[in-house]
């Protein structure tokens, strides 16, 4: 399958140019690590209700931690700035590789079940903590699999691609 | 300063201190000193985390003297597979030593009586004992490169030298030859273990510093195992990366930094929140403020742990070609 022109133009663009090849601490290595704490606050934020909800430090009362969805969203908003950036940079390294797709399903997967975590459990100020954490149950196991997928799916974009820019094979 | 300087300055400190803190162990096992018993602990741990840049330490040294017409390889050899023994053992005395020092924070009265706690004694005990033996080995044959005329060539050093050196080689191989999947998922794991431990010491720090007020802090603590075991995740990969391509790391000044910073934030971590020093905050309830302290303490472990983070993105940056 031929790959798209379009990746190619975006490729050559500043913005494309500068994330990929500039020596500046600030061009690439920065947005990486930007996207490694976004990880960071989105997944361990997320785990952290998931544990509580299966169990783990039982005499914590648990819907105050309904306020960690804010670092939820916090860490969410620094993934999609700091991957579209990535993007840019990488186009054709990352449209052309199957398990770019896989990450993007699995991420988008993975907001669901925590949306829907947020409205069954954290809704209601009066449920009792065991109530609360037998309608969580099996979201917050789904939530635990579906991230660890999308780390391991996102890592190993770094050794599955097949071109590593529009032309170039990896 | 060079890294055999940095070896030279650290390496006596894993070795004497773990006899030394063997010793008050011993003698507060004997007498059933619970400070003392707790103090142990502590110091196991910080000199586990001073064991990482001894060690890490050591190939650079290893190259800065290799050329020197009266040093030999056999008694670098031996040094090095002694030394990783020596390093696995006390990284496994150290993480017991942590979980132990966790358990005794939580519970102020009797912390050492129920069964899994003497247990859990019993395996620092044990594993500081073999420490030991492999700590004196290790610095014997050490000691051995640079001043053979004290060379003693005791059978067992060379056993357990040689030994070694075929663990690092095994390793090696491991790491790098096995299969091309080593090396991912390797990295895959080190994620995971960030997630668990920025997770586990972010939420409890958050409250700390006044987000989540509504939470009582205190059983928060429960959630640090989670993040011990995430640091425990990423040392062991970590140690893999390292065996795996020593040649990659030591000189590079972003991993170097990476250690120290991660030196800093362990002993921050372990001195203010595994310790029975977390016990001021065991009363801070719902809606209450935290001690000005624990909120400095907190702020600076969540610097740290980030700068952990990016420096470990830039290690590649620091490549030096």
């Amino acid at each position: 399958m031929a790959v798209p022109l379009i990746f190619k133009t975006i490729e050559e663009s500043g913005l494309s140019t500068w994330i990929r090849d500039s020596p500046s601490i600030f061009a690439f290595w920065f947005i990486i690590s930007l996207h490694a704490i976004g990880m960071g606050l989105l997944v361990g934020a997320s785990a952290i209700i998931d544990l509580r909800i299966l169990g783990v430090a039982k005499d914590l009362p648990l819907f105050p931690l309904k306020g960690l969805y804010r670092i939820i969203w916090i860490g969410f908003a620094i993934q999609v700035v700091s991957g579209m950036l990535l993007l840019i940079a990488y186009p054709t390294k990352a449209l052309t590789n199957p398990d770019f797709y896989l990450k993007l399903t699995l991420v988008a997967l993975a907001v669901v079940v925590m949306q829907k975590l947020k409205t069954k459990v954290f809704e209601d100020a009066s449920l009792s903590d065991s109530t609360m954490m037998m309608k969580g149950r099996a979201l917050a196991m789904w939530s635990l699999l579906l991230w660890f997928g999308v780390v391991t799916s996102g890592r190993m974009l770094a050794y599955t691609y097949v071109y590593i820019k529009y032309g170039y094979a990896g | 300063m060079n890294l055999a300087h940095l070896h030279i300055s650290l390496n006596h400190l894993p070795i004497i201190g773990t006899l030394v803190t063997l010793a008050l162990f011993l003698v507060a096992m004997a007498g059933n000193h619970d400070d003392l018993k707790q103090a142990c602990l502590a110091l196991f741990s910080i000199i586990a985390l001073f064991a990482i840049p001894t060690y890490l330490s050591g190939p650079g040294a290893a190259d800065a003297i290799k050329e020197s017409q009266d040093v030999s390889m056999a008694s670098i050899e031996a040094h090095q597979g002694a030394a990783l023994l020596a390093f696995i053992f006390m990284e496994i005395t150290g993480a017991i030593a942590l979980f132990g020092l966790w358990r005794f924070s939580r519970t102020a009265k009797h912390p050492w009586m129920s069964r899994p706690a003497r247990l859990n004694l019993l395996a620092v005990l044990f594993f500081s004992i073999v420490t030991s033996v492999l700590m004196a080995i290790a610095g014997n044959t050490g000691g051995d490169i640079r001043h053979p005329e004290i060379l003693s060539g005791p059978e067992t050093a060379s056993t357990v030298g040689s030994l070694g050196a075929r663990l690092i080689i095994a390793l090696q191989h491991f790491v790098i030859d096995s299969s091309m999947w080593v090396w991912p998922i390797l990295e895959d794991l080190h994620f995971v273990g960030l997630i668990l431990l920025l997770g586990a010491v972010g939420v409890l720090n958050l409250r700390i510093l006044g987000f989540l007020k509504q939470l009582p802090v205190a059983p928060l603590h429960r959630f640090l195992p989670w993040g011990i075991a995430g640091f425990i995740i990423n040392v062991i990969t970590g140690f893999l990366f390292f065996i795996g391509m020593p040649g990659f790391y030591i000189v590079n000044i972003v991993f170097q930094l990476k250690m120290l910073t991660i030196l800093v934030a362990g002993l921050n971590l372990l001195l203010f929140q595994c310790t029975s020093a977390f016990r001021v905050l065991e009363d801070v309830g719902p809606g209450e403020d935290a001690p000005r302290f624990a909120k400095v303490v907190a702020a600076a472990s969540i610097f740290l742990w980030i700068a952990v983070i990016i420096l470990g993105r830039y290690i590649p940056f620091g490549e030096v070609t």
